[in-house]
């Protein structure tokens, strides 16, 4: 009885701490993260962090390289076309 | 003991204890008040109107709504929300307001930090008395408690009757506890039920007594066989601590099976909790997920280095011995299976405590905040455990003798240095950090979290500029215009505190306490038109700064 006890108590010490080192801390690990990259002040940061790249864009004076700039200029008049060949049927 | 170890060692001890009892009293008011004293008495003053209500003291009652109404703040918690919390000192505390008709607020909060103090003291001899019952060797033990009482964080915040004061009750348990292990007797069965009950009353933390007295008497049976008995001996002890802690607690009067569930809520909930960004080595975490080894760095940062160092060698000491009984546990033994010993009993208990005490915060991912403060009760087996190493060692050498005078050196090395960082930290030894990391690194970590530089603030600005009127705000999560009780009247109204708002102000006070991350969150920015014309640093830890306007 009394080493069954003994014995009880290792394994189930043993048991929760298995448990806590290694999915405990998973866990905890990436609650973390989780909670840093949806807080508040990260959400500001990306938000500031956008504002900036608009910014430093609008003062280029070519925002896009030539060659994105024909893709982008093709897809937009492919785009358009489907759109008044939709409306005209 | 021969007759004149019989008169000495007791006037030795009632000198130590006066020389300190006079140098904290002298100068404790230089502490500053704490962010929270308003809020304890405020707590004081609610529980005291219900007991008034319920016993129907209609000038009682009277005189402290008139209190509570006067106490105005609105950055202050209502204390029917936070109905959970302890009320040992606080009602005492109001109820000796209103009798002795105290009306100057500093002296409301100098009396209770006084108390505190006393109470903190009163703990220190118990604690000797534990340590001498245990160890029986009076300098030892004295080198025990001088430690304890000047450990520099916990005598800091002796002042404050937050967790020094549930360390101080829960000596008192302690003591009782390990009496009975000597001998069950129903004197300090009842006394150990009361103190638990008291200590239950400021931190729930106190459940771990209850739970290891109920281990300890079923591995205590198992050599004893005397089930019967201990059945009935923990039925009167868990009867008497239930019904002490309705008793000290007006919250548990009514409804007291929900409530008394409602206090262990916390424990169960204990990952959720206030969601704040706390500064911890440098970057800045929610409460709800520090690292796991945020307890053990504020320990290891903030205990003085040769008390740490005795304190680890003594548990691992312990934690082999116990390994060792472990492995050779027999099915019948003439002896206990994990102790030989009364003395190696309370070993066993200590390191009971604190091995499942510190588990069980890692496991619920309790929230944690302002360092160790909420777990200063571990210092008592930091201690114990340093004093455990010095018996190992002085048993160990005490045939050589160049050893033995080392080993009292060093002992003697350890005080010394922990008076020396309580006057060099002087009035901010709470904010004590150990010689043995950077500057840099010292104020990577959370600073002046009581905001107990606020009276040092104010009374600075006051004399810089002689009596001037100042708009203040406030660079940091301290709510600076409570400190401003801390001040005499006249100083009070030189002073109007703005918040955040910083463009309208002459001067901004900062110390290092955000809730906020403030690397991404600029809220607490010192804009470009004031400087810095003060900082108080102490031992590199910067305590607060003071920038001015430069309009």
């Amino acid at each position: 009885m009394k080493i069954f006890f003994y014995k009880s108590i290792l394994i189930f010490v043993l048991f929760i701490l298995a448990i806590h080192f290694s999915f405990g801390l998973i866990k905890k690990e990436l609650s973390r993260e989780i909670s840093n990259l949806t807080s508040k002040e990260s959400l500001e940061a990306m938000k500031d962090k956008l504002r900036e790249e608009i910014k430093i864009g609008i003062e280029k004076d070519n925002i896009l390289k030539p060659e994105d700039a024909k893709i982008i200029k093709r897809f937009l008049d492919k785009v358009q076309s489907e759109l008044i060949d939709s409306t005209e049927k | 003991m021969n007759i004149k170890e019989k008169i000495y060692r007791p006037i030795f001890l009632i000198l130590i204890y006066l020389i300190i009892t006079i140098a904290a009293l002298a100068s404790f008011q230089e502490h500053g008040v704490h962010i929270e004293e308003k809020y304890h008495r405020l707590n004081g003053l609610f529980w005291l109107n219900h007991i008034a209500q319920i016993f129907n003291f209609e000038n009682l009652s009277f005189i402290t709504e008139k209190k509570m109404i006067g106490i105005g703040d609105y950055t202050l918690n209502r204390p029917a929300d936070f109905p959970k919390y302890g009320i040992i000192l606080d009602l005492p505390l109001a109820f000796i307001e209103i009798v002795f008709e105290l009306e100057k607020i500093e002296n409301i909060y100098y009396l209770k930090q006084s108390i505190s103090f006393l109470i903190f003291l009163i703990s220190s001899l118990f604690f000797y008395k534990l340590l001498i019952k245990r160890f029986n060797n009076f300098f030892l033990c004295l080198a025990g408690i001088i430690l304890f009482i000047t450990s520099p964080r916990i005598f800091g915040d002796s002042f404050l009757y937050k967790d020094v004061l549930f360390l101080s009750f829960f000596v008192i348990s302690l003591y009782y506890f390990f009496n009975l292990t000597e001998n069950l007797n129903k004197r300090d069965l009842f006394l150990f039920a009361v103190f638990n009950a008291i200590s239950f009353n400021l931190r729930f933390f106190a459940a771990f007594l209850p739970i290891v007295f109920l281990i300890f008497l079923i591995l205590k049976n198992f050599k004893d066989k005397k089930i019967v008995k201990y059945f009935k001996i923990y039925s009167i002890y868990f009867f008497l601590v239930l019904f002490f802690i309705v008793l000290f607690s007006p919250y548990l009067w009514t409804n007291t099976f929900s409530n008394l569930i409602e206090i262990f809520r916390p424990l169960k909930n204990a990952s959720i909790g206030e969601d704040i960004k706390i500064l911890f080595n440098g970057n800045f975490y929610s409460n709800r997920y520090v690292p796991e080894t945020y307890l053990f760095t504020w320990i290891f940062i903030t205990t003085p280095i040769i008390t740490l160092i005795l304190f680890l060698f003594g548990y691992i000491f312990y934690v082999r011995k116990f390994i060792n009984r472990f492995i050779n546990l027999k099915k019948s033994a003439i002896y206990n299976d994990l102790w030989r010993s009364q003395n190696e009993s309370k070993d066993f208990i200590s390191f009971l405590i604190l091995t499942s005490f510190v588990f069980t915060l890692l496991i619920f991912n309790s929230p944690f905040y302002n360092g160790w403060r909420l777990v200063y009760f571990l210092n008592i087996f930091i201690i114990y455990f340093a004093v455990y190493q010095i018996n190992n060692l002085s048993i160990l050498f005490r045939k050589v003798l160049i050893t033995k005078k080392l080993l009292v050196i060093i002992t003697i090395l350890a005080i010394i240095h922990n008076v020396i960082s309580l006057i060099k930290y002087h009035p901010f030894q709470s904010y004590y950090f150990s010689e043995i990391i950077t500057n840099k690194m010292k104020n990577s970590f959370e600073g002046d979290y009581y905001g107990l530089s606020g009276k040092h603030f104010f009374q600075r600005l006051n004399l810089d500029y002689q009596n001037s009127k100042f708009k203040i705000a406030v660079a940091s999560h301290t709510p600076l215009q409570r400190s401003l009780e801390s001040v005499s009247r006249d100083v009070r109204k030189n002073f109007e505190v703005i918040g955040q708002d910083y463009q309208n102000a002459d001067f901004i006070y900062k110390n290092n306490i955000s809730e906020v991350n403030s690397r991404l969150n600029k809220k607490y920015n010192i804009p470009a038109n004031f400087v810095k014309v003060y900082e108080l640093n102490i031992d590199g830890t910067v305590i607060y700064e003071i920038f001015k306007n430069n309009r």
